[in-house]
């Protein structure tokens, strides 16, 4: 077993010249000569039945090669059920729906036989919010759900509720009941979340031999392949799927997404065919993080226990169940996560409307969750007079305590990082003085998030130069694992310099299954799968090595790019000499590894409807902020920011504060002033970066960080991913300073200087959301 | 045809005058550094320097740059990396990357203007370039070093 500390370094990325150079070449980037350009055409209604799509005349004009629609792909795919064609198919559920695609020799000629395709279409009743979509008598995105193909058994279903989770541990209604009990109600509603990464969704697809090869800017080839596959109809060993460096991701690309038009272009044109997302249809429809409407209710004794929570999570997945369906699961260990619970329901919905389907992001249900958890937190201790700090550091998650759905916490984590920011907190004086005539605000506020494992897998191949091959599928998004961590690993694992290991992105045809980028896995997974192949390679190199030196092989140490007998420096043969050596002898040595997740236990009983009932890596968060808030404009600022991250073990610590502040400044964005909006048509207001106001420079601060180590984990030496979790409290601390601050019941997000003010001047009574009634019983299926 | 200078060489654009600038060098001639993000004149990914100044190449016409001196991100490396992004690689302030063609543009004419900034004056120069992955900080962190050591 080789020493943690040789894996740890501030290994600089080695993607770093090119892409200072302008030299990267993204999918966007790519498609040679011969390539056709290709374009959607898409509904501008949110709801409408098609009476007719005629193609015939588009099909002569100037250029064109190839023009596909919904009958050349019959399929549904979906995760949970399979509720989602590739066009639209008989009708329209969102404004900016596919209809057609079309392939022709330049940009221009696409688009103007796109213009050139004939549709008819009669306009339905649609539901835009999920208020709306709850009525009896609403109008039914998918009149057809119960004939749906389901691909996850268990959850509750019914209209416009397209899935339904819920946890039920011990006795709420005695425990609400009690006569020692002070409850406290709270509602919170969120908007969506635009990923405005700077790479579009992006593909180039061609048609070689009776295969697909299909060049994408994605952080899960092997979902591409596989959905590509479904909706064609063919087996899934017929698509390759290759990933160039991604320009960004945060979640937008944990799905399958352009990849299929692009195929059946290329398979009708016989050419290579590129597709690209304009950055107006990214806005329209991205898979934002989902807007959703939150209820939760808590039983607290005055001493400050919890002996009773119940909530309601409304997620609006928009005209099809996508990720959301998933994320109804995170409900459960976000907002029934960070605290010790006597008994305990909760029940998360993802509504169909007619609006453009929303997706993963970045820590994804966990955020707004988070942000409802630590506002209703500061309301219980409002409510019962306890300190805010001394209340989350006596009902934090410790070891042996029970997580919502009964899982079995290890390790006192959470009270030690609260310890610490309370510590961190009391060494610097506080910035109220730069306020200056402002409202200064100060919050505290802890999460609970999780490493999405599951099955990877990775070859190591040792060469005679003395250099390894490290082939999995896994892909560089920005966030450095493929660059910084995983060579790390596989040089410590066999003694040489990280330089020496070559990674190979992304190839299906070339490394097997891997669920994708996304989640923190990268490090974490593939990481562990990588580490089994290394000690399939170590214990041959290591064989060949004894032969040599005439030497038993427990004797042998691997380091600086030699096999040393232990205690003789110098006595041993350099790595490549045992691999020249055993390519001779032996052939070419070589090893696979493999890694999923060992799925912790929940509590037989107390989840129905859920993906994943227990956490296998549960990640913490503390975060603290200040900010002042300007009485006259709403402005806010934010004046100082800290982080301490549980993060396993740190194995780049420069990498993990970069994502550290980036996610934070992400956090920031959706906070303060990411926001999108949806008109009573169903569109999407905000259309590009003049109306969907991302952090700039001048808006964010220095984040001060601190990585706590040594919360067990069964990452590899320890790790936890750390890309994902930074994102996860910022709402929360903005929400919570800017209540503490003003005074006021902060409700909303984005705080937006209008909200801000509205709050301010007690313009708007506080939000009510009816629709989700106090009784639990009245408001699930299940 | 169109002529113009692109990085010290002289060249001919067929398309048309109207045509995006940035679509000529990242179509025509394959120089892909400059990258498409908003093309609304917002991001700044697609900044180049046009006769010395840095333009949104997104917002530029063909015919506006005619006779005119472009560089791009691929000519900043002369025989190696210029100091600021020497400094960029030493600050792994690289994430994604898709804004570093830009930013770089931007930065290194105002390190030429301002060649002492301050923290904030750095913050004000990157009002027109957007990144979506670092949170600012390195970058800004970088640009400051490559300054004090120029
Ligand atoms: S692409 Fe030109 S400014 Fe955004
Ligand atoms: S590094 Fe990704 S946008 Fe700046």
């Amino acid at each position: 077993m080789p020493d943690p500390a040789a894996a740890t370094m501030d290994l600089p990325r080695r993607d770093a010249r090119d892409k200072l150079q302008g030299r990267t070449r993204y999918t966007v980037d790519r498609g040679g000569a011969g390539t056709l350009q290709a374009v959607l055409l898409r509904a501008e209604v949110a709801s409408a039945r098609i009476l007719r799509l005629d193609t015939a005349k588009a099909r002569s004009m100037p250029g064109v090669r190839a023009i596909v629609t919904a009958e050349d792909a019959p399929g549904r795919h979906g995760i949970g059920i399979a509720d989602h064609p590739l066009f639209a198919t008989g009708c329209v559920r969102y404004d900016g729906e596919p209809l057609a695609a079309v392939a022709a020799e330049t940009l221009e000629q696409a688009e103007a036989a796109a213009a050139a395709i004939a549709v008819e279409l009669e306009p339905l009743p649609a539901v835009i919010e999920m208020a709306q979509a709850l009525t009896p008598d609403a109008p039914l995105v998918h009149p057809d759900w119960r004939d749906y193909e389901v691909l996850l058994a268990g959850a509750a279903r019914a209209g416009n509720v397209a899935w339904e989770a819920t946890v039920v541990r011990g006795d709420v209604d005695a425990a609400f009941a009690r006569a020692d009990v002070t409850i406290v109600d709270s509602v919170f509603r969120v908007g969506r979340q635009n990923h405005l990464s700077f790479e579009p969704r992006a593909v180039v697809a061609s048609y070689e031999d009776g295969r697909f090869h299909i060049e994408t800017s994605t952080q899960v080839p092997w979902s591409v392949r596989a959905t590509t596959a479904k909706l064609l109809g063919i087996a899934p060993s017929q698509v390759r799927v290759t990933v160039p460096a991604v320009g960004g991701g945060f979640g937008l690309k944990f799905d399958c997404a352009l990849e299929p038009f692009a195929a059946l272009l290329a398979r009708a044109s016989g050419r290579p065919v590129k597709l690209v997302n304009s950055r107006r249809e990214e806005m329209l429809t991205c898979l934002c993080r989902e807007n959703a409407e939150i209820r939760i209710r808590s039983a607290v004794t005055a001493e400050g226990e919890i002996v009773g929570r119940e909530a309601v999570v409304l997620m609006d997945c928009g005209a099809y169940g996508g990720e959301q369906i998933f994320l109804t699961t995170m409900t459960a260990h976000t907002l029934g996560g960070n605290y010790r619970l006597g008994a305990v329901r909760l029940a998360s919905r993802a509504v169909y409307t007619n609006t453009a389907p929303n997706g993963a992001f970045r820590a994804c249900n966990g955020v707004y969750n988070t942000f409802a958890l630590e506002r209703h937190t500061d309301e219980i201790c409002a409510a019962i007079g306890m300190d805010r700090l001394a209340f989350r550091r006596r009902n934090v998650l410790g070891d042996g305590d029970l997580g919502a759905t009964g899982q079995v916490f290890e390790g006192d984590v959470l009270g030690p990082m609260l310890d610490k920011m309370v510590a961190l907190r009391a060494e610097k004086p506080s910035r109220a003085p730069r306020a200056e005539g402002r409202l200064h605000g100060r919050a505290s506020v802890v999460g609970t998030w999780f490493v999405f494992v599951g099955p990877s897998a990775a070859t190591v191949n040792l060469n005679p130069d003395g250099s390894a091959t490290l082939v999995t599928s896994g892909v560089e998004i920005g966030s450095g694992s493929m660059v910084q961590a995983l060579p790390q690993i596989v040089a410590a694992e066999l003694g040489l310099k990280p330089e020496d290991v070559v990674v190979r992105t992304a190839d299906t045809d070339a490394a097997g299954y891997d669920v994708g980028v996304g989640g923190g896995r990268t490090t974490v997974s593939l990481g562990a799968a990588s580490t089994a192949a290394c000690v399939e390679v170590r214990r041959k190199m290591l064989k060949v090595a004894a032969d040599m030196l005439e030497t038993a092989p427990e004797d042998l140490v691997l380091a600086k790019g030699r096999v040393e007998i232990v205690g003789i420096p110098g006595s041993g043969v350099t790595i490549a000499e045992i691999a020249a050596r055993a390519q001779s002898l032996t052939g070419p040595i070589s090893g696979s590894g493999a890694f999923t997740g060992p799925g912790v236990a929940a509590m037989p009983g107390c989840a129905a409807g859920h993906f994943i009932e227990a956490l296998d890596i549960p990640v913490f968060a503390v975060h603290d902020c200040e900010v002042a808030v300007d009485p006259d404009t709403g402005h806010v600022e934010v004046l100082a920011y800290t982080v301490v991250q549980d993060v396993g073990r740190a194995l780049n610590r420069r990498a993990i504060a970069g994502q550290i502040q980036g996610g934070v400044v992400q956090g920031l964005g959706y906070a303060l002033h990411e926001e999108m909006s949806i008109g009573p048509d169903g569109r999407i207001l905000q259309s590009g970066l003049e109306t969907y106001r991302v952090p700039l420079a001048e808006d964010v601060v220095p984040v001060e960080i601190h990585l706590h180590e040594g919360a067990p984990s069964i990452g590899p030496l320890g790790v936890k991913g750390a890309g994902e979790v930074p994102i996860l409290n910022v709402g929360a601390a903005i929400a919570c300073a800017v209540a503490d601050a003003t005074g006021r019941r902060v409700q909303e997000l984005p705080l937006t200087p209008p909200r801000v003010l509205a709050l301010l001047r007690e313009r708007e009574g506080p939000l009510e959301l009816a629709h989700i009634a106090k009784d639990w019983r009245e408001k699930v299926l299940g | 045809m169109t002529a113009l200078t692109v990085n010290g060489e002289e060249r001919a654009s067929r398309s048309g005058p109207m045509t995006p600038l940035l679509d000529v060098l990242r179509e025509e001639f394959f120089l892909t550094g400059a990258k498409a993000v908003c093309r609304e004149g917002f991001c700044g990914a697609c900044t180049v320097h046009l006769d010395g100044e840095p333009v949104a190449s997104c917002l530029v016409p063909l015919g506006a740059a005619a006779g005119r001196e472009v560089r791009t991100v691929e000519a900043l490396a002369a025989g190696g990396l210029s100091r600021l992004q020497q400094a960029m690689e030493d600050h792994d302030a690289v994430q994604c990357g898709m804004c570093f063609p830009g930013m770089l543009m931007t930065l290194t004419d105002f390190l030429r203007h301002t060649p002492a900034p301050t923290r904030a004056e750095v913050k004000a120069a990157l009002a027109g370039n957007i990144c979506r992955c670092t949170g600012y900080e390195r970058i800004v962190d970088a640009a400051l070093d490559a300054a004090r050591s120029a």
